[in-house]
């Protein structure tokens, strides 16, 4: 079972760049999933890998084997698409069935192929139904079936959850990461949901306007995102505009209006340079007014403006004088603990979690 | 310009160039020939324009333009009036038996217009069974030929586009639009019209256009009910066949200023629509106004009234079939007389209008499916010009079209004049293009990643085509091929200039029935191409219901 590598590959439509330069490797028996909103070019690139679409530039490599240029039905690719496409006109094992059929797999070996890839997504028993008695959940469980019957060197998934309701759509996940690891088999997977995305890859690319923004484990995307695009696409995070003003005892300060942010120490940056500060919400803590701070913490003082309790945490916003304010998540839930609109509090941070991107000067 | 060369769009692209040279060949070739005629007064001689110039100096030319464009205009307008109104009343009011007013408005589409005309006749001509009737009363009439026949029958023959596509507009005007309108503060009245109408519009139109282009083709009708008066698309018939073995100047002039009168409403009626397209996402129909008692009842009445009548004239006909008839009168005597001649005597035609129609659908299915896919599809270069090609034939008179193919095909290395292969070319010609757009439009509807899921399942794209493709678009295009087969066998304009004694069909000899007073035999041809019409349509209304919905 081989990887995926995609060199250079660009792909255009009149003067769109949906695909621009993208370099990647995929590892041999990877989940590996292009993360963006619509329109960032991660089905365009899928497409091109599947052979739907043809790149301008670049190369496509499965394994040795160079793909781009041959056509998708001599690929060996599997394909799971956002509206299942089963065939409408044939049942639940003649869809199986249908991509050994034009292998000319031996008819006894068929059978045996369909039956264990219907029996690992579990639709035993419904062999001979036609799509139209099946739900959305069943159907793409065929769709998937029918790919994997295959054994296909790749498994290409375009947003494969998004046409199922919310509680399907995790129980299906977790399936399908679980027949993945099964059978080991190298996965390129598109979304646009980053909670889809964090659970079950093992890589994520996250894509916009055409480029590969970044690349990286899901908590390495998370936790230490590269630029403001990523900081905030994934997740929620507080983004605050600053200007640096000292470099005081290994710590670097910023402003922000009337407030003042600790930040890590960083090569290269003076006294009032433009930053952008990322903080997640849930690196914050929130304090009485005069406890005290541990080391290599930031602290700052504000008030609560607004609260959400959603049970098993808590929403703040805590507000400063000016415009200013943050969004603040807390597990601590218990009751005596929680503040209330108009309390004073004090907050405090990591210094290592907030995370610091330079002002592109062209921006 | 990677992509041309790739094998995977070799099929494709080999088949839009050959279906584009075929138009070429058998279409555009044979009308440009027509035109360069017309630029004539005899073969090969000067270039002039001496024929156009006669539609100034000879009243019957320049009535016969007036005539066609006036009397489509008025049809039109008619129709209008007539379509309209029913359309928004079954679309918005509580009206009983909506689906029997549906099916009925689609009959008279598919039955030939000048069966009604000659009906119509029967009636309301000079002799008429309901003009004797009125005179007896005291009511002066005289009779329905002229203007008034010919403008009544494209009305009850062709309001069913006006009503389809005005109803299709009407129940696509997301109720919410209208909502937000009236929560705006307009009122009823005033949201209908400043909300509801524009979005409507462009359907209206759509359908308006239908008619006046199949009003202004139309050869029977005037010729059967028009009492002499001059039509374009008659007379053109009328200078080419007394002038066999001459050169036919004047025919071609009169073909070319047709086709110029379609083409140009044609290109109107795009001009017009490409700024209003409007896209609408009806997620919430319509609401239904619930009328009561009298009220329902009198908007009932007048939507099957609307439907019902145009129906008239082919029960008379099915009626008088059965009657004894000597010349054009009629004897109220039960008889089988005129099928027992129609089957004795004239068993040729009628086999000749099956093989014809049936011949002629097969090719247009063989060639307009692919066409419909490559245009919905394929999508490049050829398939643009593609879709020009394919949109000429609807421009293109039935008569000029078997005028075209006659000079085409008189003479040269290919010659088909006399045999029944140049007739099923012209219904070939005239019926793929609605094949192609019928198909175009299934696959529309059909996700492209069914197809795309074979290819990656290691399917070829010629054999996904096949296999799922076609399966997938089965019910739409057997309806659509019905359809077409149903109205081919009452072709006549083309017919009538290309057929040969051994070549007539029925709507030939019908027509020439009409034209000799031989009703007897007229009428029993008239029942004969009903019955053959309305047995598949009604297969269709059965079986292929929601496939058959979006064809017409």
């Amino acid at each position: 079972m081989p990887g995926i590598s995609i060199r250079n590959v660009t792909k255009r439509f009149g003067d769109l760049v949906a695909a621009n330069n993208i370099n990647l490797g995929i590892e041999k028996g990877e989940f590996f999933t292009l993360l963006g909103p619509s329109g960032c070019g991660k089905t365009t690139l899928l497409r091109c890998i599947a052979g739907f679409l043809d790149p301008e530039e670049g190369q496509i490599h499965f394994g040795e084997r160079r793909v781009d240029g041959i056509p998708t039905h001599k690929r060996g690719v599997g394909m799971v698409f956002q509206n299942y496409a089963v065939f409408p006109h044939l049942s639940v094992q003649d869809n199986v069935k249908y991509g050994l059929k034009a292998r000319k797999v031996p008819a006894g070996e068929q059978e045996d192929r369909a039956r264990q890839a219907i029996s690992l997504v579990q639709l035993e028993g419904l062999e001979n139904r036609l799509p139209n008695q099946l739900s959305g959940g069943q159907l793409q469980r065929v769709a998937i079936a029918r790919a994997l019957v295959i054994e296909p060197e790749v498994l290409l998934m375009d947003e494969p959850l998004s046409n199922l309701d919310a509680k399907l759509r995790v129980e299906m996940r977790g399936e399908i990461r679980m027949l993945q690891q099964k059978m080991g088999i190298t996965t390129l997977y598109v979304t646009h949901d980053q909670e889809e995305a964090l659970s079950i890859s093992d890589r994520i690319a996250v894509m916009e306007y055409g480029l590969v923004r970044q690349v990286g484990k899901p908590w390495e995307i998370y936790v230490r995102p590269q630029d403001t695009f990523v900081a905030g696409f994934i997740g929620t995070t507080n983004m605050i505009d600053c200007e640096v003003m000292a470099d005081e005892a290994g710590m670097l300060v910023a402003r922000s209006g009337q407030i003042s942010f600790g930040l890590t120490q960083s090569d290269g940056l003076s006294q009032g340079e433009k930053l952008q500060v990322a903080i997640r919400p849930e690196a914050i803590t929130i304090r009485d007014i005069d406890e005290s701070i541990p080391d290599g913490h930031w602290s700052l003082k504000g008030k609560i403006v607004r609260f959400e309790y959603l049970g098993s945490m808590i929403k703040y916003e805590v507000g400063f004088s000016g415009d200013v304010s943050l969004l603040v998540i807390s597990y601590d839930a218990e009751p005596d603990k929680i503040k209330t609109v108009g309390q004073r509090v004090k907050m405090s941070y990591p210094i290592e979690r907030a995370k610091i991107f330079r002002k592109d000067p062209s921006q | 310009m990677k992509n041309i060369f790739q094998s995977k769009n070799h099929f494709w692209n080999l088949t839009a160039l050959l279906i584009f040279i075929a138009v070429i060949y058998f279409l555009v070739v044979p009308v440009s020939r027509v035109l360069l005629g017309s630029l004539q007064t005899q073969e090969g001689g000067a270039w002039t324009l001496e024929n156009f110039l006669s539609f100034t100096k000879y009243r019957t030319y320049w009535r016969s333009l007036a005539n066609s464009i006036g009397v489509s205009l008025a049809a039109s307008a008619l129709t209008i009036v007539l379509a309209v109104p029913l359309a928004f009343m079954v679309s918005r009011w509580n009206i009983r038996g909506k689906p029997y007013i549906i099916a009925l408005s689609t009959i008279p589409l598919m039955l030939p217009s000048f069966i009604s005309a000659f009906a119509w006749i029967i009636l309301l001509g000079r002799a008429g069974i309901a003009t004797g009737l009125f005179q007896s009363l005291g009511i002066p009439f005289q009779s329905i030929y002229g203007y008034t026949g010919v403008i009544m029958v494209f009305t009850l023959q062709f309001y069913p586009y006006v009503f389809l596509m005005t109803l299709s507009g009407f129940n696509s005007v997301d109720e919410s639009l209208e909502e937000a309108g009236r929560s705006l503060g307009t009122g009823p009245v005033k949201t209908f019209v400043k909300v509801s109408m524009p979005l409507v519009l462009p359907g209206i139109l759509s359908g308006t256009l239908l008619v006046f282009m199949t009003a202004v083709e139309n050869f029977g009708v005037p010729m059967v009910i028009g009492e002499q008066k001059p039509f374009l698309a008659v007379q053109a018939y009328v200078e080419f066949t007394s002038d066999i073995g001459q050169h036919p100047g004047m025919a071609y002039a009169l073909s070319v200023v047709l086709i110029m009168v379609t083409m140009t409403s044609l290109m109107a009626q795009r001009y017009y629509l490409r700024k209003r397209n409007f896209i609408q996402s009806a997620k919430g129909r319509p609401q239904i106004k619930e009328l009561r008692g009298r009220a329902r009842r009198l908007a009932t009445g007048y939507c099957f009234a609307v439907v019902t009548v145009p129906l008239i004239p082919f029960f008379v006909a099915l009626i008088i079939s059965f009657m004894e008839m000597r010349g054009p009168v009629i004897h109220p005597n039960f008889s089988l007389q005129n099928y027992s001649y129609a089957f004795g005597h004239m068993a040729r035609p009628i086999f000749n209008s099956y093989f014809l129609a049936t011949v002629a659908t097969m090719v247009s299915v063989v060639i307009g499916v692919p066409a419909g896919y490559i245009l919905t599809r394929r999508r490049s270069m050829i398939g643009d010009g593609l879709d020009f090609a394919i949109m000429l034939p609807f421009t293109i008179a039935g008569t000029v079209l078997g005028i075209a193919l006659i000079v085409m095909f008189n003479t040269g290395f290919l010659v088909l004049t006399g045999t029944w292969m140049i007739l099923a070319l012209s219904y070939i010609i005239r019926k793929m293009p609605f094949i192609a757009r019928s198909s175009s439009s299934i696959l529309y509807q059909l996700d492209p990643s069914m197809e795309e899921a074979s290819i990656s399942l290691g399917v070829n794209p010629m054999k996904t085509f096949f296999k799922i493709t076609i399966r997938l678009m089965a019910g739409g295009i057997i309806a659509g091929a019905i359809l077409t087969w149903v109205t081919t066998i009452s072709e006549l304009s083309s017919t009538i200039v290309l057929q040969t004694p051994g070549w007539s069909t029925m709507t030939v000899e019908m027509f020439q029935g009409i034209l000799s007073d031989d009703m007897g035999m007229a009428s029993a041809f008239a029942s004969i191409l009903i019955v053959s019409a309305i047995v598949p349509l009604l297969i269709i209304i059965g079986r292929f219901k929601e496939e058959g919905s979006s064809l017409f």
